[in-house]
């Protein structure tokens, strides 16, 4: 046996000896704005989200106002944000994908062993800046909507049958299809693979579901997860046979509970 | 401190690590030599938590990987693939980390001056080049200053100027009392850092041994004899019961060292050209250790499609 030196049990990096939930928290903080997809698809979100919103009632106001859209006011003062969600799905994709594409996940869990808590500091570091930057496009488009709007008297004011929800729930609609897309994510593992099935799954299969005979056509169109999700954030659906807005964001909220579920015990068990 | 205990991982029928047990210990530098596909980057990802075992353990100063609350403190990891994003910086890779640990962020700028990347700090890492990749994998690996470093290839892409700066660096963390656990393909370079080897090789343990013994053990140095009067200095040497081989002009002994040979042959007046002590490489040690179990070998070729 060869005379070991011993390790000089003084030598000491400074800091916190025992790290908790919040400095994975921060980890994540700094992983979430020090890569550029992360800035580009939120100004990309705030300007589909308010610009598209604004651009939509103002060519759309008169006909709105004359009756001959016959649509109501209310399906338009939000409309971006239904655009705006592929951004939110990209942005909650590249943040599991982004790091299996790049081997990171290996650095992640050598850093944090405890997988529960890498993936709540994600979805928390996720729905956090989505909920607040949902939530302030909606409500810059309807500042920048309600103006054209009022020029043909049918401004909708914030006191008025589902704005004020409309614009919490698009914050909170955002922050849920981002989460979605994110258990997506950490279920295949690969960007273009969670962004396509995600996709088809909100903006292709949601829209054709009703093609299904009489009431599972119905039902299938209630509970799709864009659907049912996606009706809280905005005062008057388009379809009038939509779940009640929160009903609808409660069953889009289990849905959501059982991927993140099934996407966290995969999680846990597989080699990184 | 390292341990494996029965350590055994397979990927469906596939044994890439085979129950092996091994301990690393501190104050010294233990290679891990394997071919490739030996099962060396699947033991060192359960030493890291990263795979989960089949059967058995493996502890860091006794506890599993996943049980350390500040895991950067006590073990220090270089992985063989580049496990960073490209489009971040060097510095805020740094940055995450140190957070994720509750380290002070000084400290990322001291391992940054560390391995010499202060002037790229700010560089998004997918421009560096691969020795700049190596460099900051090790800065990583001594952000928490921990009593355990893991080393995966870490030469991997360096000049030789910094092959060499690796190897003083793993030799003072080890002379600090650190526990140090290297793998490289490079044998020349093993020979000069290692200590102590584990060799592997088809998931299980070849050797466990200290260098000096492994090269013994496995590749004997010889005497090489040139002479105008080969076939009698053979015959000579063959009568006192010396192992003596053929090979072209020269004669290769073993059994004595290279004066008693000299003073064996001189005493019956035979004339010697040449007489030198040839002693035998880490290679060639590790050459006829691992000869049965390379998984991918250039002359046993498997047809493409048959089951390995």
């Amino acid at each position: 046996m060869i005379d070991t030196v011993a390790l000089d049990p003084h030598r000491n990096v400074p800091g916190v000896r025992r790290p908790g939930f919040t400095h994975t928290l921060h980890a994540e903080w700094i992983k979430f704005w020090s890569v550029r997809s992360t800035a580009w698809s939120i100004v990309a979100l705030v300007v589909l989200g308010a610009g598209l919103t604004v651009l939509v009632c103002a060519t759309s106001a008169d006909d709105l106002a004359d009756g001959s859209a016959g649509e109501a006011a209310g399906s338009f003062i939000t409309w971006g944000m239904t655009i705006a969600q592929i951004t939110a799905i990209v942005l909650g994709s590249l943040v599991v994908t982004g790091e299996y594409g790049t081997g990171m996940i290996r650095a992640t869990l050598t850093a944090t062993p405890h997988r529960a808590r890498v993936l709540a500091a994600k979805a928390l570091v996720l729905t956090g800046t989505l909920f607040v930057v949902g939530t302030v496009t909606a409500v810059l488009g309807y500042l920048g909507g309600n103006w054209f709007l009022e020029q043909e008297g049918i401004g909708l004011g914030l006191g008025d049958d589902g704005v004020l929800r409309a614009l919490l729930g698009s914050g909170l609609y955002m922050a849920g299809i981002g989460l979605f897309a994110a258990a997506v994510g950490l279920l295949v593992r690969h960007t273009a693979a969670a962004l396509s099935i995600v996709l088809a799954l909100i903006l292709v299969l949601g829209n054709m579901v009703v093609l299904l005979p009489g009431a599972w056509g119905e039902w299938a169109t209630k509970l799709m997860p864009g659907n049912a999700g996606g009706a809280v954030a905005t005062p008057v659906s388009f379809n009038p046979n939509l779940l009640d807005p929160w009903v609808g964001f409660g069953v889009f909220c289990a849905e959501l509970a059982a991927v993140g579920l099934i996407g966290y015990l995969v999680f846990r068990r597989r080699d990184a | 401190m390292i341990e494996a205990q029965g350590l055994t991982k397979r990927y469906g029928d596939r044994t890439a690590v085979d129950g092996i047990s091994f301990s690393v210990h501190p104050g010294r530098v233990t290679g891990f030599l394997g071919p490739n596909g030996a099962g060396k980057s699947t033991t060192m990802r359960m030493l890291l938590g990263l795979d989960r075992p089949t059967a058995g353990t493996v502890t860091v100063n006794g506890r599993s990987y996943a049980d350390f609350p500040a895991p950067l403190r006590q073990v220090g990891a270089l992985l063989e693939a580049r496990a960073l994003h490209p489009g971040r910086s060097a510095r805020d890779h740094l940055r995450w980390m140190a957070a994720s640990n509750g380290l002070a962020v000084r400290r990322v700028d001291e391992v940054l001056d560390m391995v010499g990347l202060t002037d790229v700090a700010g560089q998004r890492v997918g421009r560096f080049s691969l020795g700049m990749g190596q460099r900051l994998g090790i800065a990583v690996a001594l952000l928490g200053d921990p009593p355990v470093v893991v080393l995966d290839e870490p030469v991997n892409g360096l000049d030789p100027e910094g092959i060499r700066w690796v190897r003083t660096l793993t030799r003072r963390l080890a002379a600090e009392g650190r526990t140090v656990f290297l793998s490289s393909h490079l044998m020349s370079e093993m020979a000069l850092t290692a200590d102590h080897l584990v060799v592997i090789g088809r998931g299980r343990i070849l050797a466990d041994c200290s260098m000096a013994d492994f090269i013994a053990q496995h590749a004997a140095s010889y005497v090489r004899v040139a002479s105008p009067q080969r076939g009698e200095v053979a015959d000579l040497l063959r009568s006192q019961g010396l192992d003596v081989a053929v090979h072209g002009d020269e004669l290769r002994v073993q059994g004595l060292d290279a004066a008693a040979v000299g003073e064996l042959v001189g005493r019956s007046g035979l004339l010697l050209h040449e007489l030198t002590l040839v002693r035998s490489s880490l290679e060639d040690a590790f050459m006829t250790l691992t000869a049965t179990s390379v998984e991918y070998s250039a002359r046993q070729q498997t047809p493409a499609g048959a089951p390995r």
